[in-house]
């Protein structure tokens, strides 16, 4: 195969994985902008989607309905966990809101086991969905679910962006992200934008954890686990707190990763986790504004 | 006494370590007139796929033996502990089986890495242990003389694997791809290779891929961009993992016959794979159907009696011929004496299991097993082949 | 209280424990000895994720990773020479000509423990807050694929297996009340007091002239010994293991019983372990399914996981300090207790 169509393919791939890196990463990047909480249930966010969509169809919901309701209810997941377990402990020092995250995504992914059982369960795709462009003699793959990726990623992101910039809500959530206190001076309801910070950051994670399923074509409790710890880094690399830092962290990220095992020697690629978390710790001790500056960091 | 919170929650701790002590100490008062059989299986994990089927066929052949009468006058008992596919609780089990339950001899586990797990534990104790479906014929040398297998060695699943290639499906060139974090499929790949090259077949590319991956696309692009194509696909893989393989592999269009071990007899290569399971063979320890040998048409029917459901997968056959081979050697043992028992297994000649006779030649614990490869067409399973191989590797 | 009074004190606290750990195997029920046993690692576990987590205010989600090495350099050092060659056939000689008894390896897996948290503690020590937090679980993650691909050295991600059992409880709860010792009088000296000033304002603790990075560094290290000596106990008491052994499940499970039993003092973590592991104990069997008369409650399996997550939320919520909060029930207290007790039937 001529390198450009190697190349080419994995591009494909690239911001394949890219897109679903940037939604989670986005989606906490919010959550840290306006509550300087490191979330670590988010990645269960995904978990709640790609099931919802799974148990949906299989009672004989319209795939597209599925999925959107799957989206609603990740959302719905994100603000029921913002009500019941963060907003209790609002206020305490960041390693409390840290922990508490934590075990909120040990019960829900045992919650995922004890409901679901571990093993993965097939996710089911509308046939239309199972094909794949084959260009240039089957050199190049372009799966359906390519193009539903990116498609929906553009509609997501474009929403986004219509939203901070054009309501009140969105406007209210980047203010309070700048500043809580002034936000909070102002007159604006500050536990309404957390509310409405949580629902879009988790509608995106069940976005993207639907996605995901149909990507690996199984759906299991542990799913959100990895592209969490992944969109982590993504976030970290743009800018932690900034929406637009995620978005460039997290296609950047699934760029490296899919570089990492394309072209480096086979010895490399099983180290390719290693790799992006030493990354991640350079950019923490080096530039933890991440390539677009946006958090004050305090450092000895 | 106030009722302050602290008091009550001081009476709540209380409560329930009297109900945990009670629980314990119920446990270990059974019944001095039963043979107690130590029973390790990972309902919970990874496993449970495979050793759920395992220990329902082992609770069948438990109570078919005692209602037939016992083993020495006297009935068997399955002390079961669900080991959840976990290195640390396995291994736990085997120190309550072996210190607290006081087992004379156990059987359980159907995963190499597993088996490992809790092998030394039961060498050091000088109980003998006996795995119904874990294949690796290193295993009772790596642990020693306490470790039995009631199935045959993935050396033999691999060879049979690369006859069927080389004469059935006529594959003189091969793509293997191998989990490189398991032990089983680890053994399993090497012995394949060794095996196919040794009659003719040459293996053009080989990958590795980590257990749990759910994304395979930078193994299936590197493969479609080399320049054979490759007329088989050989995956070692586990099975948790062999739906989503071969549901991404169809995904990007490669369609050849996709051919790997008993990590495959499981329901979720068609439940994960659906349609993308077609043309998928593997090789395994009997064939489950209805139309099959006498031995596992009974078996199949009594199982679907006894839990609603077909047996899913060869390992509940295997879960069965275990504690038939378990209480035989008892009896010819004639005691509940451990090292007697383990003896009694070591000569064992010509037990007849459902998957097969059972015998360990001299010297040796892994028996010499046929294997049945399965194949699957139109979203269904056929028996494809019954290969008893001529070369096989060396352990 | 004369100070031959408080010497004796301080003997009697450890000597009790000590000498029930020797004679309890012929008093009560293997499955407790066992039980206590895991107790006392993690206890030693949790006291030294204490030290950095809870006294100097650097919490670390990395120390199992210093826990799998600890595991990982003592087994590979006390394997036999048979188990070497069946289960690590490619070691190069010059390690596979060690073979260490169980103290001798256990002291190595702290050492090289505590080399390796100088070199990782060195920069990341000077972070703060959540990112050290997060940068430490990026070195337990780097530690965790270090260990999977280092198949000669570890078998990969494949049960590591064979290695002696030889923890017993007395070696247990000997290292427990060292290191209870080691710490207890380093967190109650003036060097623990200037740890616990970097704790609470690093600002104010620099104005004074605490340097912080040493302080956290020290924490760190020590921390990290005995984690590396709590990992070789642990080798050595299950016997067989993986790189999956030592990652999340085990890091919240320690992270539990520190939170529940209260992270400020020693008590408190040992308060916690005990907690948590009769807790999880007690849960895992009724998960199994039970009978309270008629009702009969099928097998939940993972609903204990579940339920101590909900715990640690609610004590997050109400109790953030733990159980024990900032009591430390330390000798000289139960002393003091003993001697109050005893004016108070004179008159």
């Amino acid at each position: 195969m001529s390198l450009e169509l190697y190349i080419t393919q994995q591009i494909i791939n690239a911001i394949s994985l890219g897109s679903l890196y940037a939604l989670v990463a986005i989606g906490l990047s919010m959550i840290f902008g306006i509550l300087r909480m490191t979330n670590f249930a988010h990645g269960d966010m995904m978990m709640v989607g790609g099931y919802t969509t799974l148990v949906l169809q299989t009672l004989g919901l319209d795939f597209g309905w599925a999925v959107i309701v799957g989206i609603a209810l990740g959302g719905l997941a994100g603000v029921i966990v913002e009500r019941v377990a963060y907003r209790p402990v609002r206020g305490a020092p960041e390693v409390t809101l840290l922990l508490t995250s934590l075990a909120v995504t040990y019960i829900l992914e045992n919650l995922g086991i004890l409901i679901f059982t571990s093993s993965g369960r097939n996710f089911p795709l509308p046939d239309w969905m199972n094909s794949a462009f084959q260009l240039f003699d089957g050199q190049i793959t372009f799966t359906q679910i390519n193009l539903l990726t990116v498609g929906l990623t553009a509609v997501a992101l474009g929403t986004l962006g219509w939203f901070v910039t054009r309501t009140d809500l969105g406007l209210g959530m980047r203010a309070a992200a700048e500043d809580m206190g002034a936000a909070h001076l102002v007159g604006l309801d500050v536990n309404r934008l957390i509310v409405a910070a949580f629902a879009i950051a988790s509608a995106f994670a069940g976005l993207a954890g639907i996605l995901w399923a149909a990507q690996a074509g199984v759906v299991e409790p542990t799913m959100g686990f990895t592209p969490l710890l992944k969109a982590f880094v993504g976030a970290i690399i743009g800018g932690f707190g900034s929406i637009a830092g995620a978005l460039l962290g997290g296609y950047l990220l699934g760029a490296l990763e899919v570089f990492i095992v394309a072209f480096l020697p086979s010895e490399v690629s099983p180290y390719r986790d290693a790799i992006v978390f030493t990354l991640l710790i350079a950019f923490l001790l080096f530039r933890p504004n991440g390539v677009l500056k946006r958090v004050q960091e305090v450092k000895l | 006494m106030k009722t302050t919170r602290k008091n009550v929650a001081g009476v709540a701790v209380m409560a329930g370590l009297a109900i945990a002590c009670s629980s314990f100490s119920s446990r270990l008062a059974s019944a001095d007139d039963t043979i107690k059989i130590g029973a390790t299986f990972s309902v919970t994990g990874a496993q449970s796929s495979i050793d759920s089927p395992s220990l329902n066929g082992a609770k069948l052949k438990a109570k078919e033996i005692n209602d037939a009468g016992g083993v020495l006058g006297k009935k068997i008992e399955l002390v079961i502990y669900d080991t959840k596919t976990d290195p640390t609780v396995i291994a736990s089990t085997a120190s309550q089986l072996i210190n607290q339950d006081k087992v004379p001899v156990a059987l359980g586990l159907n995963d190499s890495d597993a088996v490992l797990a809790l092998g030394p534990i039961f060498q050091t104790g000088g109980v003998p242990f006996v795995t119904p479906g874990a294949t690796s014929p290193k295993l009772p040398e790596q642990v020693g003389t306490q470790m039995f297998l009631a199935c045959f060695g993935d050396n033999v699943q691999a060879a049979a694997g690369a006859e069927f290639v080389l004469n059935k499906l006529s594959g003189k060139n091969v793509y293997l791809l191998r989990d490189n974090t398991t032990e089983y499929t680890t053994l399993l790949a090497k012995y394949f290779k060794e095996a196919y090259e040794h009659a003719g077949g040459k293996i053009v590319l080989a990958d590795d891929y980590k257990h749990g991956d759910t994304s395979f696309t930078a193994q299936i692009t590197k493969l479609k961009a080399f320049p054979t194509k490759p007329d088989v696909l050989y995956v070692a893989a586990q099975p948790d993992d062999i739906g989503v393989v071969v549901k991404q592999m169809r995904q990007a269009g490669l369609m050849q016959p996709i051919v790997g071990g008993d990590g495959y007899d499981t329901p979720l290569l068609l439940s994960v794979g659906g349609k993308a399971a077609n043309n998928v063979y593997f090789s395994t320890h009997a064939f489950m159907a209805e139309d099959s040998t006498p031995g596992i048409v009974k078996f199949y029917q009594a199982y679907k009696a006894a839990y609603n459901t077909p047996p899913e997968n060869a390992f509940a056959a295997l879960g069965y011929d275990t504690v038939g081979l378990v209480a035989d050697a008892i009896a010819r043992a004639g005691s509940t004496d451990s090292a007697k028992i383990r003896d009694a297994l070591a000569s064992t000649q010509g037990f007849k299991g459902i998957t097969g006779s059972i015998s360990y030649s001299e010297g040796n614990r892994v028996p010499d097993k046929t294997v049945s490869i399965i194949g699957v067409k139109d979203d269904k399973l056929f028996l494809a082949a019954e290969v008893t191989p001529t070369w096989i590797a060396k352990p | 209280m004369s100070r031959k009074q408080s010497f004796l004190i301080v003997a009697a606290g450890l000597a009790l424990p000590a000498l029930f750990s020797i004679w309890a195997p012929a008093l009560m029920n293997d499955y407790f000895v066992r039980v206590l046993t895991v107790m006392c690692i993690n206890a030693l576990l949790v006291i030294s994720l204490g030290l950095a987590n809870g006294f100097t205010g650097v919490f670390s989600l990395g120390h199992v990773g210093f826990v799998a090495v600890g595991a990982y350099v003592s087994g590979v050092l006390s394997l036999t020479d048979a188990n070497k060659a069946n289960y690590l056939p490619d070691l190069p000689a010059w390690i596979a000509a060690i073979h260490l008894e169980f103290l001798p390896s256990t002291l190595v897996a702290g050492v090289v423990c505590v080399v390796l948290a100088f070199l990782v503690g060195a920069p990341l020590m000077r972070l703060s807050g959540h990112f050290v937090s997060v940068a430490t679980l990026g070195f337990l993650i780097i530690v965790n694929v270090v260990l999977v691909n280092s198949d000669t050295y570890t078998r990969g991600a494949r049960t590591f297996t064979g290695v002696p059992l030889q923890t017993t409880l007395p070696w247990a709860m000997g290292w427990l009340l060292l290191g209870l010792v080691v710490l207890a009088r380093i967190i109650y000296s003036p060097k623990g007091r200037a740890w616990r000033a970097v704790r609470e304002d690093t600002i104010a603790a620099q104005a004074v002239g605490i340097a912080v990075l040493p302080t956290r560094l020290s924490a760190f290290v020590i921390g990290s010994f005995f984690a590396g000596v709590g990992g070789s106990l642990y080798g050595h008491y299950i016997g067989s293991f993986s790189p999956a052994s030592f990652y999340f499940a085990y890091t919240f499970s320690l992270i539990s019983m520190l939170v529940i039993g209260g992270m400020r003092s020693l008590t408190g973590a040992v308060v916690g372990v005990v907690v948590v592991s009769l807790l999880s104990e007690l849960l895992r069997n009724l998960e199994r399914g039970f009978d309270i008369g008629i009702v009969s409650v099928p097998p939940l399996y993972g609903s204990s996981q579940i339920v101590l997550g909900v715990i640690f939320i609610l004590i997050m919520i109400f109790r953030p300090s733990g159980v024990m909060g900032d009591l430390e029930l330390s000798l000289g207290r139960i002393a003091a207790l003993i001697h109050r007790g005893g004016k108070e039937t004179k008159t």
